[in-house]
């Protein structure tokens, strides 16, 4: 395994982003040293290459990649994984608000508690979040899938058109066309396989406390629910 | 955009309060370049009655001696220092005893009336140094770096609606009771609604910036007896727009932060030190960040010692 270490102090987003794509091209694991919670690391990657973020990372961390797998040793602020196609970022601690903000594939995985609108406007792709979820989580919500280990707050769901919320804790309040359902068993064994491989090791009777939320209807402002394609 | 922060030390000893809170502008300069400020309390060890102005004069030949002139007809000055600043102006820097706390907002409206001449504030138990320009620029004219204190709170400026000058960067300060001020991060969009029963209150107003309007709203509910959180929680409540504020008085500082959480703010403690910021990156310039909360919409948290 070839890996280059970038020192951020010093340096500039711009300058940083350049040096990683520059040597992902050369290298299978990218670490980024001293990153001071800056802003806009890893935005628009697009190689498949290992990152590690050494430490805390700002806003937007890692938006846009297409298949690199980045881990965050610290905290994250607003939006990580933001628009994000392909790939994983996983978060050591915790996150801002907006964590998978519009993603359209692959994983984000916060291990500690997300700010509001967690998984705002997503399409596709997975988000687990390991603490609790914050206010609107889950807004406009357009398909995938979000994991909250612990409790969601008010408004979760707001507005959903498509994909589902999955909480193990508690559920404060639900937003507009948002409804709960309990699990399939089918579902609690897809969710302990996802969530086991990204070392959440849960007893199993909390998998039995999960429900879920999910659109009451896939056209709740306007039209007929037989236009839904 | 704009950038908040404060700190507090909870043991109430001085420490280098202006040497952090430079730090955590520092790291919040990204979110505005046009102006910063600093209130930096508990270190200026006045006498009971004792007040520090802080007036911008304009470099015009006279116009001090008639400042000084002006203030020393109605209190004696103590001491005096004068600090030059950018764009002609300085800042005459005043010690004047006064009898009462009464008698500062009407002794500095009336030095307002000189013209090219403005009072930033006066204050007895903090030091407000604001002005236009970087954080490094401004913490070096004013030597922020060799100020002690017990609490701080600081800001950073991206101007949205009001103009860019000395008296428009926060923190901005009410005289409706002693020495409270406040930085902010964001629009109150019912400002009217906000501002009119207070005026009718007979509390002025000198500019038609939101963020006075947040600093004399918090100052009339103290002086009504509320508590700093009680008075945070009703803020969050009355208030609409997208914002998140950090208020300092002369025992403690306080943050909130709108409904729907539109605007950001992170904390942080531990047995020593309580800080809040808009970013993770300016509570690392004071503390171990490993454990940060988000402040969620519509909370508020306070620390007093």
């Amino acid at each position: 395994m070839k890996e280059l270490k970038i020192n951020a102090q010093e340096k500039s987003p711009r300058e940083i982003n350049r040096a990683v794509k520059q040597a992902a091209k050369e290298n299978d694991r990218i670490v980024i040293e001293n990153p001071n919670a800056m802003h806009y690391l890893l935005a628009g990657l697009t190689e498949p290459v290992d990152v590690v973020i050494d430490g805390s990372a700002g806003y937007f961390a890692a938006t846009m990649i297409h298949g690199a797998r980045v881990h965050i040793n610290g905290n994250a602020g607003w939006f990580p994984g933001d628009n994000m196609t392909k790939g994983e970022v996983i978060i050591d601690g915790s996150a801002g608000d907006g964590v998978g903000q519009g993603i359209y594939g692959g994983t984000v995985v916060v291990h500690k508690d997300v700010g509001s609108r967690t998984g705002e406007i997503m399409k596709n792709g997975t988000i687990i979040v390991g603490g609790n979820s914050g206010f609107m989580s889950g807004l406009f919500m357009m398909g995938g899938r979000i994991i909250v280990l612990g409790d969601i707050s008010d408004d979760a769901g707001e507005s959903i058109i498509r994909g589902t919320i999955y909480v193990g804790g508690e559920i404060k309040s639900l937003g507009k066309n948002a409804k709960i359902e309990e699990l399939e068993e089918e579902e609690r064994s897809e969710l302990k396989e996802l969530l086991e491989n990204y070392d959440f090791p849960l007893e199993e009777s909390k998998y039995q406390k999960f429900r879920k939320i999910v659109p009451r209807s896939a056209r709740p402002f306007y039209g007929q629910e037989s236009e839904e394609g | 955009m704009c950038g908040i922060a404060g700190v507090v030390f909870k043991d109430k000893k001085l420490h280098p309060v202006g040497k952090f809170m430079t730090r955590m502008l520092n790291a919040l300069q990204h979110r505005g370049p046009d102006s910063a400020g600093f209130a930096l309390y508990g270190g200026l060890g006045l006498e009971e009655h004792e007040y520090l102005l802080n007036i911008e004069v304009k470099e015009k030949p006279g116009l001090l001696e008639e400042v000084k002139t002006k203030v020393e007809t109605a209190f004696p000055i103590e001491s005096e220092e004068i600090i030059p600043s950018v764009e002609n102006y300085i800042i005459y820097r005043c010690k004047v005893n006064l009898d009462s706390f009464s008698q500062l907002k009407p002794l500095i409206m009336d030095v307002d009336k000189i013209d090219n001449v403005m009072v930033l504030n006066g204050a007895h138990s903090f030091e407000m140094i604001k002005d236009v320009g970087l954080v490094k620029d401004i913490a070096a004219r004013y030597n922020t770096e060799d100020k002690m204190g017990t609490h701080a709170i600081g800001h950073t400026r991206f101007s949205t609606e009001s103009i860019v000058d000395r008296y428009h960067a926060h923190p901005f300060q009410s005289y409706i009771i002693p020495d409270i001020t406040v930085v902010h991060n964001g629009q109150i969009t019912n400002y009217w609604k906000i501002r009119d029963p207070l005026e009718r209150k007979g509390h002025i107003f000198e500019t038609n910036n939101d963020t006075e309007c947040i600093v004399h709203y918090i100052a009339d509910k103290l002086a009504q007896d509320y508590s700093l959180e009680e008075a945070l929680e009703q803020s969050v409540k009355d208030m609409d727009g997208p914002f998140s504020y950090i208020v300092g008085t002369p025992n403690g500082v306080g943050i909130a932060k709108d409904q729907l959480g539109l605007r950001p703010g992170v904390m942080a403690e531990n047995d020593e030190v309580f800080a809040v910021a808009s970013e993770e990156v300016a509570l690392r310039e004071v503390m171990d960040t490993s454990d940060i909360d988000q402040i969620s919409p519509g909370e508020s948290r306070a620390y007093t010692i």
